[in-house]
């Protein structure tokens, strides 16, 4: 008979924290009605792209010289180069070079090994287009120069989690203006140069006590 | 006992006024309440609808519908336009004649149960005998629409969902029969009028939660249970069944299918205000509040007041639950269909029961605090 009677106590202790939990749950759910939406309004807002996002890839044709190592480094020998070998000046002309955007993965190998320079990555990203062919750049197309989110008047940027003050986690509560957290890459920089030549003149000074002893 | 505001007497007697024979009156009054109820029932499926939206929106920290109408009121309007015009799809194997009884057979029991919700004093369809037992005999109607048209659609995923459906609604209905029994028993009567009358007579502190609260958990369980929201949607499943009986639906008979069951949400949720929460009844008599100011209840205009106030009252602890169900929705994961029986049957009934039990002898026991 007590054994029934635990049963039944312990049944109705389960059923109690269950319901406790629930709350728990719902208390949870109502805090979460009275935070500010972290959703950007997409055709009006947009978010500005970190510094070594991988969009669109940019071409110069001038700079090209056609060597061909773009293709060979690129996972699937993507970029076409066009060119001949003019016989009088024995050097190599270009004549076309384009890049299939339906097909790059944006894996950013051509750019890192673009003798020249010639390549870089952009922070473009909207290339949706109703036929997937016109997803395949020419050198013209590829030479325009990027669009920036943030010199678009009609687009309210929006800065990213990491490039936010301190403290903050909502773009939408500060002006663009206002410092990120931490230092930029410039003050690093600096600091890292006071750091080394601190250490430089310690190194000698021990190397000076050691030369004495 | 104060009869409050009847409209269908001052009506019937304003025409008889004009020389009109009571029989006339009689039949030209009928047809008003039903579309004043129909059209309070699809407006209430709208706000709910834009309600739901909106708070699941705010829940997850998104906007929600902005652009349909000021704070996108007229999105659930625009749904419904969409619904209406777009093409109405049987699937050649499926059996035409049930696939179109099926929605109509779930949305005309929710509708007629309409009859039974009192607004106020008069102000309801009708004050029919049988009351709350009418909306109980009623739902049990759908069930049978839900396997009809998850079985004509010649769907696997149709049919598990139809058979779901109805498991859940057999199984679900006789815990919710047996509380309403036990707020029965304390008002010794089935109609809703009563059931809401016997809670007013000392404003908030008499109402039926206070006396009934397993019950009124129950209650809720179950009514969520019956309009098949989370965590018991499982009927509807879009990630094991990509909606269960609606899946072969579209267009119009779709939409009969969801406007069925925010009918059925906001239906359960006056009812659990009917039942628990004192109806139309203001938080603090209202008689008291007439003769503190020195009013007589009798008198027109403040009949008409307490008539506005009994209205809002009944919407706002309606729309009050509709809250809690929408955030029970984005708090609660679904439960499976075998949790879901066990809930019902090893747990809900017996407690019921007992809670039956217990509520019969505090009856015996105090007949002035349990209606004896």
């Amino acid at each position: 008979m007590t054994g029934f009677f635990r049963q039944v106590a312990d049944y109705t202790q389960n059923a109690i924290s269950a319901g406790k939990y629930l709350l728990q749950g719902l208390a949870v759910t109502f805090d979460h009605m009275g935070r500010r939406p972290i959703t950007v309004q997409y055709p009006y807002e947009k978010l500005i792209p970190s510094e070594r996002y991988r969009g669109r890839i940019h071409y110069e044709f001038d700079k090209c010289i056609a060597c061909e190592v773009c293709v060979r480094v690129c996972p699937i020998n993507l970029p076409v180069v066009d060119w001949v070998m003019n016989k009088e000046t024995k050097k190599k002309e270009l004549r076309n070079y384009s890049i299939d955007f339906g097909v790059c993965i944006f894996c950013g190998n051509c750019v890192e090994y673009c003798p020249t320079n010639c390549l870089s990555m952009t922070e473009e990203y909207e290339l949706a287009s109703f036929d997937r062919h016109s997803l395949n750049f020419d050198n013209v197309a590829l030479g325009r120069l990027p669009t920036s989110v943030t010199t678009d008047p009609s687009v309210k940027p929006l800065r990213e989690l990491g490039y936010l003050p301190q403290g903050i986690m909502d773009p939408h509560e500060v002006p663009n203006k206002d410092p990120r957290a931490g230092k930029l890459p410039a003050e690093v920089l600096d600091w890292m140069k006071q750091e080394s030549s601190k250490e430089g003149e310690i190194a000698s000074i021990s190397n000076t006590k050691e030369e004495v002893n | 006992m104060n009869t409050g505001l009847d409209l269908e007497l001052s009506f019937n007697n304003l025409l008889q006024g004009f020389g009109i024979s009571s029989e006339i009156s009689h039949i030209l009054w009928l047809p008003l309440p039903m579309l004043l109820v129909l059209s309070s029932a699809l407006i209430g499926v709208l706000v709910t609808v834009w309600l739901e939206r909106k708070v699941s929106a705010a829940a997850q920290q998104r906007i929600g519908p902005e652009y349909a109408g000021a704070l996108g009121v007229l999105q659930p309007m625009a749904d419904g336009l969409k619904l209406l015009v777009k093409e109405d799809v049987i699937p050649a194997k499926a059996d035409g004649l049930l696939f179109t009884l099926g929605p109509i057979l779930v949305l005309i029991p929710v509708i007629l149960s309409w009859l039974i919700v009192p607004f106020g004093q008069n102000l309801l369809i009708s004050n029919v005998g049988i009351g709350i037992f009418l909306w109980i005999a009623l739902s049990s109607i759908q069930p049978i629409g839900l396997l009809m048209s998850g079985y004509a659609s010649n769907n696997k995923y149709s049919l598990l969902g139809g058979l779901r459906a109805a498991a859940q609604s057999i199984s679900y209905e006789i815990p919710l029969a047996l509380s309403v029994l036990a707020v029965v028993m304390m008002s010794n009567s089935l109609s809703t009028i009563d059931i809401v009358n016997q809670q007013n007579s000392f404003g908030f502190l008499s109402w039926n939660i206070w006396r009934q609260p397993v019950g009124f958990v129950i209650f809720w369980i179950c009514a969520l249970a019956e309009c098949e929201r989370l965590p018991f949607d499982l009927p509807e499943a879009e990630e094991e069944l990509v909606a269960g009986y609606q899946t072969e639906y579209a267009g119009m008979k779709f939409a009969l299918f969801y406007l069925g069951s925010y009918i059925n949400l906001v239906l359960s949720a006056l009812l659990v205000s009917v039942l628990y929460l004192g109806g139309w009844g203001f938080p603090f008599p209202v008689e008291w509040i007439a003769n503190l100011l020195g009013q007589n209840v009798d008198t027109p205009l403040v009949q008409v007041f307490t008539g506005s106030i009994g209205i809002v009252m009944t919407i706002i602890k309606t729309y009050l639950l509709v809250f809690l169900a929408i955030l029970l929705r984005w708090t609660t994961p679904r439960v499976r269909i075998d949790q879901l029986l066990d809930l019902g049957w090893k747990f809900l009934l017996p407690i019921s029961l007992v809670n039956l039990l217990f509520t019969a002898a505090l009856k015996l026991a105090f007949p002035i605090a349990f209606g004896g």
